[in-house]
């Protein structure tokens, strides 16, 4: 017996529905950072043969000056490859004579053609030297001490980080200055990296996400909570092994009291919370320790409440020797809020992957928001935390993709109020 | 904060370091916390990620998880939390999500702090109301317990790192250099 798609016909049992649709990474917030941050630059129209002398003018006059630094933008252009408002500016197309390179063709650039004759110079960050400065430096050196034409020097707005992707590269090129791309990603996990894992998780992240959206349905409908929930998965044997799924309880109150559902509920009822928690008990369960003898704290929430949530808890499928969620995926209904973000950075999940994007509550996404009045967020694209990927500040990182229906006419709105946590 | 000020707040901080020193002796990490509503002490906790192999089971969640026992949960908007580490970024967003009234804490989080050690989430744009914090109450005792901790061997980790040969540094640096990073 050969099993094709062994977690597809599981599902398809449980009378899960697949979504349709593709995954789309999320930008991490050092790449929505390098996306909008510019700064002033300095460009000169410099004769070819004198654009090395000019170089060594410059950094003789800003010894500081660190190349290094802007790397991204290319130093020395030629008019072809200039943004067409660069050009325009050099060249106006009517009537004046082009200035610079009219009397410069060099002997030893066999390319005779006029354009070619003139480079354009990229000097340095406005910043790094007053313009009257280096008028005045470039005027007192070689090739304009002996030339009755001033330097023309302009003053452009480039952008300050590398580009993270080819076609940003070209995007930039057109807008701003020329730019090189060495197919690398500082920013943000590298481009065939985030490909490779899409490709692996693609395939089945339609119907996990399906089967999310069956557990919430569940829990909403016995009133324990609101219409979210998630899944989580082992995939490392190259099948999606169903570990622990969970909807929202957050209604679902202590003790004896009757439900409450003014404010936040009860906001360790998760549905990410429940599923940490659940995947922590079957690791204790499977190495012998019957987390049922200390049943834990009823806010907790970290027992099965509904068929799907039993029918996956209570399948032995997870080695007892792992440690908190390392390797494990995790697919939710709707991006997390910054408490459950942070929860599955904490429990080193290894991907992720959410249906509904949060943009007043959400911890995942890094695009930003306008803030409000008195730290209120104004209803706009997100809160901007990137929680998913930020190496440099917290102790984890994980790919992260949104789900995008394929027929977005037919994406039906859900219960679930933009202000809700999810 | 005046002196009576202090006295009241190093009261409940004490309290919160007995917690962190029990954490200790259980090997776990180290932090402690207590909730206080009206001057009193309404739940105590302290972190159990080891024991419950759970890394969210952090002391803010295991005392509000006793607190809800008791009392409903619009008790913890007139509650003020005292613990020993700044709260983590996931527990900040929860104590905004339940409207803790103020929170007060020993030494900053520059790992994965959500309230200035890394993140602002305590006051950064957001659908809840934001709240006040208060950090630096034996500061120097909170980051000693740590310290205590990190020279014990964690056997759950994955791959053990060797801390046999790690020493226990006492001397601690003066508070502009561990303080937050914005």
């Amino acid at each position: 017996m050969v099993a094709d798609e062994p977690v597809a016909s599981d599902l398809v049992r449980l009378g899960v529905v697949p979504r349709q649709g593709g995954l789309v990474p999320l930008r991490t917030k050092d790449e929505v950072r390098a996306a909008l941050e510019t700064f002033n630059a300095y460009v000169l129209e410099v004769p070819a043969r004198h654009a090395g002398i000019v170089k060594d003018v410059v950094q003789a006059a800003i010894p500081d000056l660190k190349t290094a630094d802007f790397q991204h933008l290319r130093r020395v252009v030629q008019f072809k490859y200039l943004p067409v408002h660069i050009q325009k500016k050099y060249r106006p197309p009517h009537p004046s004579r082009p200035r610079g390179d009219s009397g410069e063709v060099s002997s030893e650039n066999d390319v005779a053609e006029d354009d070619d004759a003139a480079r354009y110079f990229l000097i340095s960050p406005s910043s790094a030297i007053a313009h009257a400065e280096l008028v005045d430096v470039l005027k007192r050196n070689t090739p304009f001490a002996d030339s009755s034409k001033p330097p023309v020097i302009l003053t452009i707005c480039v952008p300050a980080l590398a580009p993270t992707s080819a076609e940003q590269a070209a995007k930039w090129s057109v807008e701003y200055w020329p730019i090189s791309y060495k197919n690398t990603n500082p920013y943000g996990p590298h481009p065939s990296l985030v490909a490779r894992n899409a490709a692996e998780i693609a395939n089945d992240a339609g119907g996990l996400l399906g089967l999310a959206d069956a557990v919430a349905e569940q829990t909403f409908s016995k009133g324990f909570g609101e219409k979210v929930a998630c899944v989580v998965v082992d995939r490392t044997a190259g099948i999606n092994e169903i570990i622990a799924v969970t909807g929202d309880c957050r209604w679902r109150c202590s003790g004896n009291d009757a439900p409450q559902r003014d404010g936040p509920g009860n906001v360790m009822a998760h549905a990410v919370q429940r599923a940490i928690a659940m995947v922590a008990k079957k690791r204790l369960r499977v190495a012998g320790h019957d987390p049922a003898s200390k049943p834990s704290p009823h806010s907790f929430c970290d027992s099965p409440l509904t068929s799907l949530e039993e029918h996956f808890y209570s399948k032995d499928n997870i080695p007892s020797n792992g440690y908190l969620c390392v390797d494990l995926d995790i697919y939710l209904t709707h991006e997390p809020c910054v408490m459950c973000s942070m929860a599955i950075l904490h429990s080193r999940f290894r991907r992720c992957t959410f249906g509904r994007r949060m943009p007043l509550t959400g911890g995942l996404t890094a695009d930003n928001a306008l803030p409000g009045k008195g730290g209120y967020i104004s209803p706009t694209t997100g809160l901007g935390h990137g929680i998913f990927w930020r190496p440099s500040e917290l102790n984890w990182k994980f790919l992260s993709w949104e789900w995008v229906e394929e027929d977005t006419a037919a994406m039906v709105k859900d219960s679930i109020k933009d202000t809700l946590q999810a | 904060m005046n002196a009576k000020e202090k006295v009241y707040h190093e009261r409940f901080m004490r309290e919160a370091i007995n917690m962190a020193e029990l954490a200790l002796r259980s090997d776990e990490t180290p932090v402690g916390c207590v909730f206080v509503k009206d001057g009193e002490i309404i739940g105590r906790g302290m972190n159990a990620t080891n024991k419950t192999l759970n890394g969210t089971r952090h002391a803010e969640f295991v005392a509000i998880a006793g607190i809800l026992e008791k009392h409903p949960i619009s008790v913890l908007k007139e509650t003020d939390l005292y613990v020993t580490v700044e709260p983590c970024v996931m527990c900040a967003s929860m104590l905004r999500q339940y409207g803790i009234k103020c929170v007060y804490f020993g030494c900053w989080n520059e790992r994965f702090g959500g309230t200035g050690g890394v993140l602002n989430i305590h006051s950064d744009p957001s659908v809840d109301k934001p709240y006040p914090v208060q950090g630096g109450i034996f500061r120097e005792e909170a980051i000693m317990l740590l310290r205590k901790f990190y020279v014990q061997e964690n056997e759950k980790a994955p791959e053990p790192k060797q801390k046999k040969t790690r020493e226990l540094k006492t001397q601690i640096l003066p508070m502009d250099i561990h303080a937050p990073k914005s």
